[in-house]
């Protein structure tokens, strides 16, 4: 038996990842539709509340960075966390026996998961233009790049909570003692400038938080000047890129050395 | 390493003294054997004997608490990815993507273990009119039978030409009808493939067609021969009756006869003797309670489970539920926490008291 590129079962293991994304064609339309709908009915509701005179911005222009980055995030987490379910009933065994490194197993299913929430960020920022924000092609790849560096970090988290979760029936409270707090304290539905000093200290310490700021200054970058912005974001761009690329070093060396314990 | 070598041809799977703990539970307590090449050789036991535990250790799926294992010359934990290179694998429970077809299914296969394309489409073809599965290629997982599905894994196990095939309970939760078909093509492969086949099963008649078997129970294998050698450590044929008053019948027959081999299981008794159809009419007259039921027949090895354990194989069944637990949840958050595996953690607690 000859051996072939060493890289090949990363790549099957990715490959996988994309095809059952596609073939699940109402997973596919879900993720897709439910964070537009989110931005049509429940933007265009809260739009009401704060009258356009008060704000100085469109409400749902500040909605759609947080949903954007909001709904890719709990894609990679759901296909990342699953390997729990996997790994007891499932497909994982089958890679497990397999003469496979331990490394490209993990990074094939975050690689993979990122994947599919990149396709997803692409369909939903096709939308934005319709919501009335400005896009310039510099803007869209920047985008693009900021989903990426927030989807691989957090898609790295799943695997590494779902490495170290020692039972199945955890999960549920996993996330919502964990995933809830962190999506309401990413600043995606509210801005984290104004709220009471405890919760911004908090929010430090979420990567989401980060993330979904870095996306807003990108995106609104032409919509809205930079002093409101400024008063919207709690970290200027600068602050959040460095922290989620420090972010998404640190967990991939962490996660790594917690999934090859939990694998063997 | 030429001995290692030399010993290879005969011996591919050896293991000596190899045990496996889960805190204070030993799942498999120092066990030995080895196997040949070209064999079937079975595991028989009863739900949670050890079985699944001592595959998954082969399988190089759990580490080993003690001992050690060569696998077609390897060593299980030193060198475990050459050792799932020369290993073929079914498991206990379906695992297929459901969403994939057939052949996807083998092509995922295919690439993780390094196949060139060349020889997965050569051997695609062979493993899939083997298990009768070529016409059905394109099909989706989904629409498949428990029975195909079965065929399928065994088909996708032999893909990468393994030297040793792994079959954990292959024929669970099927009809007797698949079952045998199921049989018929692990025989076909051996036959073909000249692989040695190491199985596990809870089956009384599968075990019989093995060339070997052990008997594994509470992580101990107690019994290690071919069926027929064990079968013969109980001489000749076997008597299973019950009376109404059992003790009676019991203290009657011994006084008549002294050398009787006669041994009480339940609510039946069981006498062991070499030709049981004569001792028959002469056992009816001694008995004076009335007899309910009387069984003459030759041993199976279920008797021979019966006479090493005391036990039935299938006899106490039903699966403890887990239950949810806080600690592991705290566990999870606490970043601080070393990652102990929960046997350490167990073995920890038990020492503190």
């Amino acid at each position: 038996m000859k051996t072939q590129n060493p890289l090949f079962p990363l790549y099957i293991i990715w490959y996988r990842e994309i095809i059952l994304y596609f073939r699940n064609i109402l997973k596919f339309f879900t993720s897709i539709f439910a964070p537009i709908l989110i931005l049509v009915f429940f933007g265009s509701g809260l739009k009401t509340i704060f009258p356009a005179d008060i704000l100085n911005y469109d409400f749902v222009q500040f909605f759609f960075p947080g949903i954007l980055g909001l709904s890719c995030i709990i894609m990679v987490l759901s296909s990342t966390i699953s390997i729990v379910w996997d790994k007891e009933f499932g497909f994982l065994k089958e890679m497990l026996v397999a003469p496979v490194k331990r490394s490209h197993i993990a990074f094939g299913k975050v690689l993979g998961a990122t994947t599919t929430a990149l396709i997803e960020g692409f369909l939903i920022l096709l939308v934005a233009p319709y919501l009335g924000i400005n896009l310039s092609l510099k803007i869209f790849l920047e985008a693009i790049g900021l989903i990426f560096l927030l989807c691989y970090g957090v898609a790295c988290f799943g695997l590494y909570l779902a490495s170290r979760l020692s039972r199945v029936e955890s999960f549920s409270i996993l996330t919502q003692l964990v995933i809830a707090p962190m999506v309401f304290l990413s600043g995606a539905f509210y801005s984290l400038k104004n709220v009471p000093l405890w919760m911004i200290k908090i929010a430090h310490y979420n990567p989401l938080a980060y993330g979904i700021d870095a996306l807003r200054w990108s995106i609104l970058s032409l919509t809205v000047s930079y002093e409101t912005l400024s008063n919207l974001t709690l970290f200027s761009f600068q602050q959040a890129l460095l922290f989620l690329i420090i972010f998404d070093a640190l967990i991939s060396f962490l996660t790594l050395r917690v999934f090859k314990r939990y694998l063997r | 390493m030429e001995n290692n070598q030399a010993n290879n041809s005969l011996e591919v799977i050896k293991v000596e003294n190899l045990s496996k703990h889960f805190g204070p539970i030993k799942a498999v307590d120092q066990i030995s054997f080895s196997v040949k090449k070209g064999e079937i050789f079975g595991f028989l036991g009863p739900n949670g004997a050890g079985k699944t535990t001592t595959i998954s250790i082969l399988c190089t799926l759990l580490k080993p608490t003690s001992g050690k294992v060569t696998i077609d010359g390897y060593d299980l934990v030193k060198q475990p990815h050459l050792v799932r290179k020369s290993i073929g694998l079914v498991f206990q429970e379906t695992i297929l993507d459901n969403h994939l077809t057939a052949e996807e299914n083998l092509y995922f296969h295919a690439m993780l273990y390094g196949l060139s394309r060349r020889e997965f489409l050569e051997r695609k073809r062979e493993v899939l009119k083997l298990c009768e599965l070529w016409e059905k290629r394109k099909w989706k997982i989904n629409n498949f039978s428990g029975g195909m599905k079965r065929r399928l894994e065994i088909a996708r196990a032999l893909l990468h030409f393994p030297k040793i095939l792994f079959l954990d309970e292959p024929t669970i939760g099927l009809d007797p009808q698949t079952r045998n078909k199921i049989w018929d093509y692990i025989f076909a492969i051996r036959k073909r493939e000249n692989m040695t086949i190491f199985l596990t099963t809870q089956y009384i008649n599968e075990a019989e067609i093995c060339d070997r078997i052990a008997i594994i129970d509470h992580g101990k294998i107690v019994a290690l021969d071919s069926p027929n050698n064990l079968k013969k450590m109980i001489g000749g044929d076997l008597i299973i009756f019950r009376t109404e008053n059992n003790d009676l019948a019991e203290e009657e027959l011994k006084k008549a006869f002294p050398q009787l081999l006669l041994k009480r299981i339940g609510k039946e008794l069981k006498i062991e003797i070499s030709n049981g159809d004569e001792f028959l009419p002469k056992l009816i007259k001694v008995v004076t309670p009335r007899i309910t039921s009387m069984e003459l027949r030759r041993p199976t090895l279920e008797d021979v489970f019966l006479e090493i354990t005391g036990r039935r194989i299938r006899e106490n069944e039903g699966e403890e539920h887990r239950k949810f637990d806080l600690e592991s949840l705290i566990a999870l958050l606490n970043p601080f926490e070393p990652l102990l595996p929960k046997e350490e953690k167990n073995n920890h607690q038990n020492n503190q008291k």
